[in-house]
C-alpha cells in the first residue's frame, strides 16, 4: 500500500506536485494518469525517496521508503529514465541489484526468463532496443518479488505484443494481491489495464475513483435522434421526463435506451431518420477533465 | 520460483559493498584502465631504471636507484583518477544513481560502500604495480651491480605507500566527482590539480608559495611513494600523507553533505 498525504514538490518556486492525497491499495491495478508534466514521475520519485518532498509525506507499507532495510523486497520500481549503465550486461545489472538487498542470485535468472531477456542476458544493456531496455527495467523492478510494484510509463517503446505482455503482467501481479501502481498519459491504455484510476493534472488530483465509476461518470453516452418533426419528438420525449438537448437538427437524449426511444416515437406515429447510441470516448473524457491542466499545449499556427 | 530468503531485518554496509564491487568489476573500462595503470606504471619504472642504471653504476650520475624505483607510478596516477571519478560520475551520466539509491536509500551508506570498494581496489592494484616496477627496474640495477633490496630502508613503505596513494587519489577523484557530477569535469579538475596547479604554485613567491606547494594534494600525498625524495622541499612522507588524507576527508564530507541534500 502506498499513502501520500499533502505531498508537495516545488522546483524553482513552481509546484510540480501540489499537496496531493491518495492511497494505492493492494490487489488491484491503480492507474496514475495525467498529461505530460502533470507530476507523475515526480510523485514516483518522492515515493522512492529519490526526491525529498517540499511538504507532506508519502509512505509505503506504513513507513518511509528510506527506512526499509531491504527496499527492493518491498517496492519494485521501473523509472522513466533508464537507470542502467550501458556498458554493463543485463545479468550483471540484476546481479548487483540482488546483492544490494540480499536477494539470492538464482532470482536473477528467473526474472530474466520472466521478461524474456534470458537469451541476451550477457549483452551490454547499451545495445538494447528501447523495448528490451524497458523489459530489463521491469526485471529489475521484480527482482525482490516485492508486494508493491510501481511502473512509470511501462509501455513506452514496446511493440503491441509487449504492451499486451505488460498489461497481463500488471493484472497477474494485482491478482496475486500486490499493490500495482502504473503511470501513463494514455487514457486508452489505462482503460485496458487499470481497476482504479488516479488522474493528475498540474500537480493536482482531478479524479480518484474505480475505473467503472470513472467511465460511467465521464464517458457519458446519449442517443442521437434525428426526426423530420423534431419539435413534436422533442416535446414527446421531454414529456416523458427524459433529458433532451438540441444540437442543430439533432436531439441528444439521455435516460432511456435506443430501442425504447425508437418504439416510443414510432408508437406515436412519428418518423425517425436516425437513432444512434453515441458514446463519447474515454480519451475525450480525459481530455476534457485535464483541459485546464495541460502544461504544454500544442498550438496550430493559422496563417492569416 | 525461488523462495526468497527471509528479508534482512537490518540494512548492511556489507551488502552495499558487494553490490558496488559487482558494479565496478562488471564494466569493461575498469579493467582496461587497470591494465593501463599496471603496464604504464611498472613499464616506465623498468624502462627508466634501465636507462639510468649504467650511469649510476659508473658514477656518472650521483642519483640513487631508490629515486627511480617508483618513477613510473607518475603515469599510474591518471588511471587511479579515472577509476575513482567514474565510480561516482558514471552513475550520474547514465541515471543509474536512481537505481542505486532505490536499492540502498541511505546515502551515507552508498558513499561508504563506494569509498571502500574504490580505495580497496586501487590499494591492491597500486601496490601490485609498485612491486612489478620494483622487480623490473631492480633487474637492471642488479645487473649493473647497484641493486637494492626489499629490506632496504623505505622500500617496503614505498611499495605499500604506492597502494595507499593510489587509493587516496581515487577517493579524491570520487569526491570531486560527487561535487561536479560530470565525468570529464571531474577527471580534468583532479588531473589539473595534481599535474599542473601543483607545479604552477611554485611561482608564488616567498614562504607562502612554498607552503602552498607543499600542501597541494599531488605534492603532499606521494611522499610515501618515493623511497628517496627528490630534493628536500617537500613534507616528510607520513606528514604529507596525513595532509593528503585530511584534504580528501574535507572534500568527501562536502560531497556527502551535498549528496544528502540533493534530489537524485
Ligand atoms: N528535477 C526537476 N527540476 C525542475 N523541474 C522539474 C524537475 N522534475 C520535474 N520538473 C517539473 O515538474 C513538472 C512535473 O514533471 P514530471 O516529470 O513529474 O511530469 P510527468 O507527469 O511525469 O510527465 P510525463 O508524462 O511527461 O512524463 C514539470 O513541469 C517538470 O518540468
Ligand atoms: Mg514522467
Amino acid at each position: 500500500m502506498i499513502r501520500a498525504q499533502g505531498l508537495t514538490k516545488t522546483y524553482d518556486g513552481k509546484n510540480a506536485v501540489n499537496g496531493i492525497d491518495f492511497t494505492v491499495e493492494p490487489g488491484r491495478v491503480t492507474g496514475f494518469l495525467g498529461p505530460n508534466g502533470a507530476g507523475k514521475s515526480t510523485t514516483m520519485r518522492m515515493i522512492l525517496g529519490l526526491d525529498a518532498p517540499t511538504k507532506g509525506s508519502v509512505t509505503v507499507n506504513d513507513h518511509r521508503y528510506v527506512s526499509s532495510p531491504a527496499p527492493l523486497r518491498e517496492v519494485g520500481a521501473l523509472l522513466e529514465a533508464h537507470a542502467v549503465h550501458p556498458g554493463r550486461s543485463a545479468r550483471n545489472h540484476l546481479r548487483w541489484l540482488a546483492a544490494s538487498n540480499g536477494i539470492p542470485t538464482t532470482r536473477v535468472g528467473e526474472v530474466l526468463e520472466l521478461v524474456g531477456l534470458d537469451s541476451v542476458a550477457a549483452q551490454r544493456a547499451g545495445r538494447f532496443s528501447l523495448g528490451m531496455g524497458q523489459r530489463l527495467g521491469i526485471a529489475a523492478a521484480l527482482i525482490g518479488d516485492p508486494p508493491v510494484v510501481m511502473l512509470d510509463e511501462p509501455v513506452n517503446g514496446l511493440d503491441p505484443e509487449g504492451v499486451r505482455w505488460v498489461r497481463s503482467l500488471a493484472r497477474q501481479l494485482a491478482d496475486d494481491g500486490k499493490t500495482v501502481f502504473v503511470s501513463s498519459h494514455l487514457m486508452s491504455e489505462m482503460a485496458l489495464m487499470a481497476d482504479h484510476l488516479i488522474v493528475i493534472g498540474r500537480g493536482t488530483i482531478l479524479a480518484d475513483s474505480p475505473l467503472q465509476d470513472f467511465m460511467a461518470e465521464h464517458a457519458s453516452a446519449y442517443v442521437r435522434v434525428k426526426a423530420p418533426q423534431s419539435t413534436d419528438v422533442e416535446a414527446l420525449l421531454v414529456g416523458r421526463g427524459l433529458d433532451v438537448t438540441r444540437v442543430d437538427d439533432e436531439l441528444r437524449v439521455q435516460g432511456l435506451d435506443a430501442p425504447a426511444i425508437g418504439e416510443l416515437i414510432g408508437g406515436h406515429g412519428l418518423f425517425l431518420h436516425e437513432l444512434t447510441l453515441v458514446r463519447s470516448s474515454l480519451e475525450d473524457a480525459f481530455m476534457e477533465l485535464t483541459a485546464d491542466s495541460v502544461e504544454y499545449h500544442a498550438r496550430t499556427e493559422v496563417a492569416a | 520460483m525461488t523462495e526468497l530468503m527471509a528479508a534482512p531485518t537490518s540494512p548492511s554496509l556489507g551488502r552495499a559493498v558487494k553490490a558496488e564491487w559487482i558494479k565496478l568489476a562488471s564494466i569493461r573500462s575498469t579493467w582496461w584502465t587497470t591494465l593501463a595503470m599496471i603496464v604504464l606504471g611498472a613499464g616506465f619504472t623498468t624502462i627508466i631504471s634501465g636507462v639510468v642504471a649504467g650511469d649510476i653504476a659508473s658514477g656518472k650520475s650521483h642519483d640513487s636507484p631508490g629515486e627511480y624505483i617508483t618513477q613510473g607510478l607518475i603515469f599510474s596516477q591518471i588511471s587511479a583518477v579515472v577509476i575513482g571519478a567514474l565510480v561516482v560520475t558514471s552513475e550520474y551520466g547514465t541515471g543509474l544513481i536512481r537505481a542505486t539509491l532505490a536499492a540502498t536509500p541511505v546515502r551515507s551508506r552508498v558513499l561508504a560502500a563506494k569509498a571502500i570498494v574504490v580505495s580497496g581496489f586501487l590499494f591492491v592494484v597500486g601496490t601490485v604495480t609498485a612491486f612489478l616496477g620494483y622487480f623490473g627496474g631492480n633487474g637492471f640495477f642488479r645487473s649493473e651491480g647497484v641493486g637494492i633490496s626489499l629490506g632496504d630502508e623505505h622500500i617496503l613503505r614505498s611499495m605499500f605507500g604506492a597502494g595507499l596513494y593510489m587509493a587516496g587519489l581515487g577517493l579524491l577523484a570520487a569526491a570531486i566527482g560527487l561535487l561536479v557530477r560530470h565525468t570529464a569535469a571531474a577527471i580534468s579538475i583532479v588531473l589539473a590539480l595534481v599535474f599542473i596547479i601543483g607545479q604552477v604554485v611554485q611561482l608564488i613567491p616567498g614562504t607562502f608559495g612554498e607552503w602552498v606547494m607543499k600542501l597541494m594534494p599531488g605534492n603532499a600525498g606521494p611522499g610515501i611513494v618515493v623511497p628517496v625524495p627528490f630534493g628536500d622541499h617537500m613534507l616528510t612522507p607520513w606528514t604529507g600523507f596525513a595532509v593528503f588524507v585530511g584534504e580528501i576527508a574535507l572534500l568527501g564530507l562536502a560531497g556527502l553533505a551535498l549528496f544528502q541534500k540533493r534530489d537524485a
